[in-house]
Order: structure tokens, then sequence, then C-alpha cells
């Protein structure tokens, strides 16, 4: 019989193979036995060009090249080693100091041992890339000595020893052979062979072998700039011992508690439910605001956020009193700490990752050592969450998370998505096609978040295209702010008049179009837009009166003639919300055919509107007024430049530019009429991009120009809305739509107002809108003209948000408007861009009796669910709008030669960087400290007086308000492939 | 873990430290089933299979099982009819056989597909016109996969067809052939690999070529891979070299297996085995 007995001895190759056995667990909790083989061999060089022997038999790849030998013959020595020295480190020097390899200065001849590189693999991805790029750069001469397959140096693990106890010894073994190998090539000189590591055992037994080893910091104090390079060698001997405590598989964050628990506990008063926030400035922190506490609720650190997101209606407890914190002056960027994390690493360690807390623990010995008590905050945890937030997310792969081998499309792998918005987490995404998707912008969505995973886990949904391309962006930012912008079905399309661009006011006054219209057509109305407008939906005119009054009427596209209520473009349109514009781009609301010729009020064209028409005294009181549907025929349709020129040329003494005249009087006086009430003059930073005609790429930023005729318009528009809001609360006191804005709680001020007080010694008012609008006129500084503005910006961003509302929902002195300081306000005078104004109309009509009420108008239930879908729609496509404005402005900055030197303001300091408003083109950056100078500077934050002082490479002081100079430049960051606005500081004035 | 196919080019070292024209550990044995007409064991580095051929044979009802308990089944010929014995080949592949356990079921595409082919590179060889009316049976049973499966299964298919004494031109030799960069890296440099194993099946393009004896005859080639059509010559290149080398490893199995034999006493020396070295 023959058996199947192997005959090892005959096998000349038997000796030399080895198996590996590796042991993969996986996260359902399976065992894989891996078995691999291993080839041992001879004929792995040293590459050290000062040996001979290994040059005979060194590899040569298909073309019969042999590698050239990479360690130097005369490798540079320390004061310990003078005759020379090659480098061994262990792969801890790696984790903690890639930095210092990568200098110029010292760290040259490394040996990198594979185990090392198998080791540094699994802990760091983005680590390992860099180690990677090292061996590649000829000056560098780092080599890789695949110790594991040479067959002196291969290391068996032995019974009881611990995996990373036969890594070091495998180090110390490889070590040792090239000490001796050196020896051999009987050079005059031969370099030492030294290991690197922080590990004390291996130092110990290193010692012991006699074998030459030094810890980072002895390496780094042989050195002659061992100054400088002292710097960055974190203190982390004891590191190893925190990493090892946790098991993979544990899990790494709290358990949220149960729903029934919630319930109860927020019933009780002892859990508190709202909307988790996320800080724009620190990922770890966060803020929730809840009915019991006057501030917001903070919450601090990844394990107290448990896994919330932006936006999460969550359930919180709020922490004992002694573990109250303070809110965070420091900016702390998820890129900057976890970029070395590795997406598909089993989950070892703390949820806290080492940078995270070293981090947060700076953070809290600062806090610590201030004297000053009582800044501590209501400090919470996240126990539940009630309601996810999850939408998708537009995000590209951060380039250092993928594995060079995962290309070939067959492997899943897993990569992170480093998402647009700055306040969603990094997502884990599992994919096979990470060679396809680097590099484009893609759609994602996030799964879930387990207790045992760090980051959220995601799938791909789809490929927007190429990064950086416009087609991509916009479909970006379309898709981030949800904003629907698939073309118009075709039911939509059949909801509109079948003569198409044909449509004509009918020419008879019998036609039943034409039924309880006023005929307005002898009247000189005439339109004022910004440049280039096409939808238009407003003009005016005004006529004096025999009595000595004037008559003022603001006409309105009457949109509600052609959407009707409840068919399918009513139902898109509402869906819509509003007309959302970017920069290259207007998604529309209603479909073209209305909104840019049938309702657009276009001038010499006959138009049906609806009609407000006041009777105004010369001093602009109101003594009458009165609303209808008519039909129009603008006279002109002016720019807003256009309209300003003829007002200022008194060589022009038409009728028209007379009426525009009178407007223009009137509305100066009922600014005044506003502000005397207590309207706030508000500033948000407004750039318009200028774009090359032909090729639409944007070529230069331009600060938006205030012009008397813009507030003409604004101040007619704001009396027709207060006006018409007036008459349909009268007509259905629980179902109109109005407008609201609430006011803001004082405490929203506390921190400017200290701040003007503490920089600037002004006193910043807010029991009334009143107060603070006259505050606010005070707070200038005659050698700044930009710093009241400056104010006001930051006033604005204490503000609340305006917001839509069903009269029904809220007690009449809820109603006011803060911001215009108005009793009662509607949206009425945008139909053809914004839904509300639509509901308005036809709230109005019926309240004229035009025609009765439709029931979807009537029913409560339904008014309130459209009321919360266009806040959010509005709210969203202002963000697009301003996200396509700051995409172009970085788009006009990457075309210019030079970078832009430009002034800019401090906004906000924190005890790391600070924020700059740049007003030339409306965007603000952070610098953090370590832009400043290279080495980053020390830096002394005073939190009392907001100045932040460094010292060190780079002195200079910066202060809140300050002024500086900075540099503005569009940058893409290697490592994440992330592009963005930077800024650099020229100088502080 | 250990490292993947990227690092090749820092040392010209594959993930098992082999270099890039280097076949892994070959072993083979054959009669290694006395009961059967013919019978093999083959090694190629952890892939392991076995075979065992039963026939030729009259067609019909199948005897003696060892062609039944095939999972998938191949056939080239058609049962005599166009006067050539019908090679059917069946597969097994045992659910231990990978790192993930799974049940290859009966019907398994890929397992079918793995048979007709090893059907077909066999029939390039056998002399099946001199059996008509009649079937060869040829098992196969994989024990282990770590790569190169279908070279591994073609290998010891020929190698027991040889035990089996089925007249033959020559045996064919198969082994696996790759590139050092995968498909997306676009690397026109890139280094031909030979023999590849599994990590590097999974990561880099490669292809199976199989060749008759030792003339350039190539009688099997599989190519599942995207790979740039510059790079293929280099690589069938190196198949072809590596097919050849593994020919004279099968020789000698045999050849050692008939030294043996006859200092064994199972047969004698001379009859159809004269010209079996000595040494
Ligand atoms: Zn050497």
């Amino acid at each position: 019989m023959a058996s199947l007995k192997r005959s090892l001895d005959s096998d000349p190759l038997a000796a030399n193979i080895s198996s590996k056995v590796y042991v993969r667990s996986t996260k359902s909790g399976k065992v894989q036995k891996i078995v691999r083989e291993v080839y041992l061999r001879q004929d792995i060089p040293c590459s050290s060009k000062l040996c001979r022997r290994c040059l005979n038999t060194s590899p040569r790849d298909a073309a019969g090249q042999p590698r050239p030998f990479v360690l130097s013959e005369a490798p540079a020595g320390t004061s310990v080693f003078q005759q020379g020295h090659y480098l061994v480190p262990d792969t801890n020097a790696f984790l903690t100091a890639m930095d210092l390899f990568e200098q110029d200065s010292a760290f040259y001849d490394v040996i990198v041992l594979q185990i090392v590189l198998e080791e540094l693999r699994n802990r760091s991805l983005p680590l390992y890339n860099r180690l990677i790029s090292l061996t590649k750069s000829e000056e560098k001469r780092f080599y890789v000595f695949f110790n594991e397959f040479r067959l002196e140096t291969h290391v068996t693990r032995q019974d009881g020893e611990s995996v990373n106890d036969r890594n070091d010894r495998a180090v110390r073994k490889a070590v040792a052979w090239y000490g001796e190998h050196l020896a051999g090539t009987g050079a005059p000189k031969v370099p030492a062979v030294v290991m690197l590591t922080n590990d004390r055992d291996n130092l110990r037994k290193a010692k012991a072998e006699k074998i030459p080893a030094c810890s980072l910091a002895q390496y780094v104090n042989q050195l002659k700039d061992a100054e400088a390079l002292l710097d960055m060698i974190p203190d982390t001997e004891d590191q190893e011992t925190i990493i090892k405590d946790k098991r993979p598989g544990d899990p790494l964050y709290p358990e949220y508690f149960t729903i029934s628990k919630l319930m109860t506990g927020v019933k009780n008063g002892l859990l508190h439910q709202g909307i988790f926030n996320v800080s724009l400035y620190n990922y770890l922190e966060g803020s929730i605001r809840v009915p019991a506490f006057p501030k917001p609720l903070i919450i601090l650190g990844r394990e107290n956020i448990n896994r919330s997101i932006d936006g999460d209606l969550v359930v919180v407890e709020v922490l004992p009193k002694d573990q109250w914190k303070e809110p965070s002056t420091q900016v702390i960027e998820e890129d900057a700490v976890t970029k070395n994390e590795n997406p598909d690493a089993e989950e070892t360690g703390d949820i806290v990752s080492e940078k995270e807390r070293k981090t947060l623990q700076e953070e809290v010995k600062r806090t610590q050592n201030k004297t000053t008590e009582g800044h501590a905050q209501p400090t919470a945890k996240v126990v539940g969450v009630v309601k996810r937030n999850w939408r998708q997310y537009v995000g590209h792969i951060d380039q250092s998370s993928v594995s060079q081998s995962s290309q070939q499309g067959r492997k899943q792998d897993t990569v992170f998505v480093i998402p647009m918005d700055k306040k969603i987490p990094k997502i884990r995404l599992r994919t096979r096609q990470v060679a396809e998707l680097v590099g484009k912008r893609i759609l994602i969505t996030i799964d879930t978040w387990d207790r045992s995973s760090r980051h959220p886990t995601g799938h791909f949904v789809r490929s927007l295209g190429e990064l950086e391309t416009k087609a991509a962006e916009t479909e970006a930012l379309l898709l981030e702010y949800d904003v629907q912008y698939r073309p118009f079905p075709k039911t939509v399309l059949d909801c509109l008049p079948k003569e198409g661009h044909d449509w004509k006011v009918p020419g008879s006054v019998d036609d039943p179009g034409w039924r309880d219209r006023e005929d307005l057509r002898g009247l000189l109305i005439c339109s004022i837009d910004p440049i280039g407008c096409q939808d238009i939906d407003d003009a005016l005119h005004s006529r004096p009166l025999p009595n000595g009054n004037i008559e003022v009427g603001v006409h309105i596209a009457d949109v509600s003639h052609f959407v009707k209520p409840n068919n399918a473009m009513d139902t898109e349109a509402s869906i819509r919300g509003t007309t959302v514009y970017m920069v290259d781009k207007r998604i529309d609301m209603l479909p073209m055919l209305l909104g840019t010729d049938l309702c657009s009020l276009k001038p010499y064209v006959e138009r049906y509107a609806f009609s407000v028409l006041w009777e105004l005294s010369p001093e602009a009181d109101i003594v009458n007024v009165r609303f209808t549907k008519s039909v129009i025929k603008s006279r002109e349709a002016f720019s807003y430049e256009e309209a300003q020129l003829r007002v200022d040329d008194h060589s022009q003494q038409d009728e028209l530019t007379t009426s525009i005249r009178t407007l223009l009087a009137l509305s100066r006086k009922l600014k005044q009429k506003r502000l005397d009430a207590g309207a706030l003059s508000l500033s948000s930073p407004e750039v318009k991009v200028q774009m090359e005609s032909e090729t639409s790429d944007p070529i230069d930023v331009k600060t938006k120009e205030l012009l008397d005729t813009m507030s003409l318009v604004e101040e007619f528009m704001l009396l027709a809305n207060v006006s018409v809001a007036r008459k349909i609360y009268d007509a259905f006191p629980q179902t109109a739509i109005l407008r609201r804005h609430g006011a803001p709680p004082k405490t929203n001020f506390d921190e400017l107002a200290n701040q003007l007080r503490v920089k600037r010694n002004l006193d910043l008012s807010v029991e009334s809108s009143r107060a603070l609008a006259d505050s606010l006129d005070a707070c200038v500084d005659p050698s700044e003209p930009f710093f009241n503005t400056l104010v006001r910006i930051m006033a604005t961003r204490c503000m609340m948000a305006a917001e839509y509302f069903c009269a029904g929902t809220q007690a009449y002195p809820e109603f006011r408007h803060y911001g215009l300081a108005s009793e009662i306000y509607t949206h009425f005078t945008s139909p053809i861009r914004r839904y509300a104004d639509l509901m308005a109309h036809r709230q109005l009509a019926a309240a004229i009796g035009y025609e009765g009420l439709h029931p979807a108008v009537r029913s409560r239930g339904r008014l309130e669910a459209v009321c919360k879908n266009i806040n959010v729609r509005h709210r969203n496509a202002q963000l697009a709008g301003r996200a396509s404005i700051a995409y172009y402005v970085g788009q006009a900055l990457k075309g210019r030669s030079e970078a832009a030197v430009e002034d800019g303001f401090v906004l906000k300091i924190f005890s790391n960087g600070f924020v700059v408003l740049v007003p030339r083109f409306g965007i603000e950056g952070l610098i953090r400290l370590r832009d400043l100078a290279e080495p980053e500077p020390a830096a002394e934050f005073d939190a009392e007086t907001y100045t932040l002082k460094t010292r060190g490479s780079r002195e200079v002081t910066v202060e809140l308000f300050g002024k500086v100079r900075v540099n503005v430049m569009d940058q893409k960051d290697e490592v994440t492939g992330k592009r963005g606005v930077k800024m650099e500081l020229v100088s502080v004035y | 873990m250990p490292l993947d196919t990227s690092t090749y080019n820092l040392a010209l070292l594959r993930v098992d430290g082999r270099r890039w024209n280097e076949l892994r550990r070959v072993h083979a044995q054959i009669r290694t089933q006395a009961a059967a007409d013919g019978s093999s064991y083959l090694e190629m580095g952890h892939t392991k299979v076995m075979c065992v051929v039963t026939g030729p044979t009259e067609p019909g009802p199948r005897r003696g099982g060892a062609a039944a308990g095939g999972a998938g089944g191949g056939g080239v010929g058609s049962g005599g009819a166009g006067g050539k014995a019908e090679i059917v080949v069946g597969i097994v592949i045992a659910g231990f056989s990978s790192v993930d356990r799974k049940r290859y079921g009966r019907g398994d595409k890929r397992t079918l597909e793995l048979a007709s082919t090893v059907s077909n590179a066999l029939a390039a060889s056998l002399h099946t016109n001199l059996f008509p009316h009649s079937q060869i049976n040829i098992s196969l049973h994989v024990l282990s996969q770590d790569g190169s499966l279908l070279a591994a299964l073609i290998n010891a298919a020929t190698l027991a067809c040889v035990d089996a004494g089925i007249p033959m031109t020559d045996y064919v030799a198969a082994c696996t052939a790759g590139s050092t960069s995968t498909y997306a890296a676009n690397d026109e440099g890139a280094d031909p690999l030979l023999d590849l194993n599994h990590q590097e099946e999974q990561e880099l393009p490669g292809l199976t070529v199989a060749t008759l004896g030792n003339s350039d005859r190539v009688a099997v080639l599989v190519c599942e891979s995207r790979v740039q059509i510059s790079r293929l010559e280099g690589m069938l290149a190196v198949g072809v070299d590596g097919c050849k080398q593994m020919r004279e490893i099968l020789d000698r199995v045999v050849r050692e297996k008939g030294v043996r034999m006859i200092q064994e006493g199972t047969v004698e020396k001379g009859v159809g085995l004269g010209d079996i070295d000595m040494d």
C-alpha cells in the first residue's frame, strides 16, 4: 500500500519553508485560521554599499536589472556612534514619531524591518503610506529589509511567547544579524546598527544581548540640532499599556437606555430631549438646547456624545455638578486628530483614541489652571437617540485610508469617507470599487453606528463624478442641501397653459380670466430688480392723488392664477418650497414657462397681477389700503443700477422717473419709521461672483454694493407683506400663513456683550430690539469703519431663525417679527420663487372674496406640514446659495496667479488658533497656531481678554476684533484630498 | 495580517518570500490509491488535490462510485458515438479547503467550469480515439486551496492518467502567471509573476496556462482578470516557462515512482519501462 506520508527530506526546498499561522477574528466573533507559506532564503541583501558579498546575490527583476543598494557607505555619526550608524526603529517609533523620520536634518540610512512595516500597516494605514513614500525617497535612504524571509533572521514564535514579544525578538535578531554581517565586510569603518525603541523591556533585553539600542529621546539627544527635534517626540512611553487593555470586539460606547426608560425620564424631568448640534470648530464638543436650562447644555468628548450626529433628536442626562465643564476654547479638527486611524482595523483600543485623549487632557489642564471659577456650564451626556437625522451625505474617500492593494476590484475594502459637511464625522465605507471611487465626489448613507465601532458605517450610493469638476461640485451642493433639482416630470408640465409662450392676457374683458380684475394697464408701472433678473415677481407705481396724498401700488405676479391648489404642479412646488439660486444656476420652484415668462411681470406686455394699493400721506402713513386682482402692463424693467442712475440724473423729469423719486422719498420715511420702532439693520457679508460670460468661469469676487433703489424696493415689499399679513389674519385667524422671528434669548448675546465690553468698552444692551438697534449703532470705531459691520455680523449670528407658521399655532404676541420690529408679518411678494407667498396669495384672494378657499389651504394640519417643509427648504436654499458662492470664491482664487493679500478681522479666538473674516470675499477661515510657523509657536491664551500671544518661532499678538492682513488662497490637503480656502497670517495691524 | 502584494517593488520579494520567477514547492505522488486504475496526490504550496482515474471503461451507469461522487462533471466526446472515449471529470471541493468554510453544491457553476476545462486539457493529450465507446472517469478532490487551483487540478489529473496507463502524447503541465501590479496601476514595467498563491490571485491580474509536454503548444489558457494587453505577453512567456519546469517535476515524480516500484519488485524491469533512469 502506498501511503500519503510526505517525504520531506527528499525535497531540497523543504528545509527553507516555514508556515505562518495567523488568527483572524471576524466581527461576528468567528475565528479564522489562516495558514501562509513562507519561503526562507539567503539572497536577501543587506543593501549596504559597504557590502560586497550581497552584491553577488542581489535580486534582479524580470528585465534582469539588479536593485541598487540603498544604505550609504559612510553614514552620518552621532555623538555616541561616531563611526556612523544605521537605524533600525521598531513599530512604536514610527507610530509615535513619524514626523521625526520625515525631517531633513536627521534620520538618514534607516533599515525598516518587514515585521515593523507589517505591524505599522495594521496599526495605521496613513502612517504606513507615509513610511512607504519615505522608502521611495532617494535622499532619505530608507531600506526595507525582509527579515522574515531571510533564513538567518527568521524567528518562530515560542511557546507562551506573546506576539509582541516575538516581534520584539525578531527586531533584535535582525539588528544583531546586521551587526555581524557588516562586521564581516571588512570595511575600515563599520557603521553601528542601532535599534530605536521606546519600549523599556525591549531596551533592557537589547542591553543584555549587547545590541546597540536607544530610546527616541536618547537618540535625538545625540544629534546636533536636538533642541528642535526633541519637541517632536511625544511623551508616550506608557501608552502601550492603555491600548492593550481593551480587547477587540468590546463595545466602545455606553449602551443607550431603553425607549421606555427614556420616555419616563423625560417625563419626570430627569432626562432632557433636544436636537444635538456639533460645534463647528471642535468635533468633540456638542451642545443641546433644552427647555429646562437657559443656556444650551454642553456635551464634551466622544464617550458623552455617544454616537450622536449633528441634527439627531437625542435624550441627555445632566452630569453631576462637579463634572461640569467650560465650553472648549480650542479648535479640534477631526481630520487632524484622527488622520492616522485605520478604517479596517479591528477596533482595538478605547473609543477615545490616544490622540483625542491627549487633546482633551490639555484642555482640562488648561481649564483647571485658571483661577476663575463659575465658568463651568451644565454638561450632559447622551443616553439615547429618539430619532436619527441621518440623510445621504456627499463626501470623498480619504486617500490616506486607502491601502495600495485595494484596486483589483474583487476584494472588499474599508475606507474612510470625509463628508463635505464638517459637522458629520468620518464614515467607514466598505466597498469593492475603491480604485474607481478615489478622487470622485460620492454620495453615501450611514447605515449603523455600533457600540463597538469608533466611526459610523455606511454604504456607497452613487458617484457624482470627478472631484472639483463644476458639474460634480454643483450637484454635490444640491444633494447636500437636499435641493430637488431633477427636471419637472411630465405630470407637472401638463398643468401648464396649453398656449405655452403664446399665452396672452385675453383681449376681451368679457373673458372669464378678467372676472373681478381691475384694469390697471394705464398706470405707469415699472419693476426694479437685480441685473439679469428673469423671474420678476414685483412691480411698483406711484401717482399723486388730488387730495395731496399719494397712491402707491405694489403689483405681484399672479401665480395663483396659474397654479391651482392640489394639482401636480402645486404639489411639486410645495415640495420644492423655494427657488434656489446658485452662482451659475437657478433651481426653479415652478417650471420656466411660468417663472420667467407667463407670471414674470415683464415690461411692455400685459400680465395678470395681484395688487396692493395704498393711499399714503406725504409722511408715509397709511390712509387706506386695498387689495385686488388686476391686469397691468409694466413700462420698464430697471436694474437697481439703472434706476439709481435715472433717479440721480436730474435732467430726467418724465413721469416715470418722478414717480420713482416719489417712491424713493416715501421709502426713506418708511424705513425711518421702522428703525424708530426698533427694526434691526443686521448684516451678513455678501459678495457676488463675477463670471467670465462665455466659459462661466469665475474671474472675480465683488462685495455687493448697497443702492438706495434696493432699499426702495425692500421697503415697499415689507409694507405689502405687513398689510397682507393683517388682512389674511383678520380673515383666517386660525390658518393664515405668517412669518415670525422670535426674540433671541438674552443669553445668546452674553458672549458678544462681554467681548465688546472687554475689548472696546462698549455696551450692548439687548432688552428690546430697539435697545439692541441703538447699541449696535453706537458700536463704532472711528479708525475702523468696518468695525460696526463686524459687530452686526456677529450679532446676526446670535439671532434666532425666522420661520413660517400657521396663525393658530401661536398666541398673538408670538407673531412678532423681531428683526423687522413688526407685530405681524408674512411673505407675499415673491410667489414665483417661494411657496409661502403662493399660499398667502390664495388666502388673500379668498379674503377679498375673489374666490373660495380651497380645502387644501384651509386644513390646519396640512398647512402646518407645509410650513415645516418650507422652513427647512428655505434654510437649505440659503445654505446652498452661500456654499455655492464659497465654492466659486475658491475657484476664483484658484484662477489667480498670486495669492490674494487682504484685510481681515478676527472673529473668534481659540487657545490654538483664531478665525478671520475677510470682507472682500465674504469668507472666514481658521488660522491655527501650527499654520503660523514651523515649528508651531508656543502660545499664551488669555480667555479673559480674548488675546492670543505667541512666542518662539513667531511672535504675534492676536486680539478679538483686531484687524489683520492675510494671504487667502485655495488649497488642497494632499493627505485627505479635501480642497478649501486657506488663510495665512501676513501681519497684524 | 502580513503585508500585501504592493510591497513587491520594495525588495523584489513576493508576499511569501519568493522571487518573481519561482514556483512554490511542489510535492506530488502517484499511485496513492492502490484500488484505483490510476491515482495521484499533488501539492503546489498549500493547494492540495487528489485525483483518482477509472477507465477507460464501458459507458453507461458509472462504475464504482468514483466519478459518481463528483459534484461537478464535464465531458468531452459523446459516449463513444464519435469513436472516442469520453473524458468525464468530477470535482469535489472540500468545505474545509479554504479559510471561509463554504459548501460547494452539486451544480456549482465555478466547479463545473473547472471540470470542463480539465476535461478539455486532457483531451489534447490522451489518445481517446483508441477507446471508442468508452469512458474515462477522472475524479478530483480538492483538500486545500491556496491559489492556482486549476493548474493543480490539471497537473494531478495528468499524473493520475499516467498512473492509469492511458496512452497520451505527453504531460499536460499547468501553472499560473501574474503581474506584480494591479490593473488600475497601469504599470507597463510591472514584473511578471510565476505561480500565484491565493492572496496574489485576489489582488493581482493572473492567468492559467497549460502546455503539452516540452513543446510550446498551449493546451489551456484562462484569464479571468483585467490586465493591459502589453503585459500579457510577458505573463504568458513566464507561464509557459513555468509549465516546462512543472513538466520536469511531474516527470521526476513518475520516474522516481517507477524506480521505486522496480526496486520493490512491484513490476519487472524491462517491458515498457526500459527508458527509466535508474539513478
Ligand atoms: Zn551584505
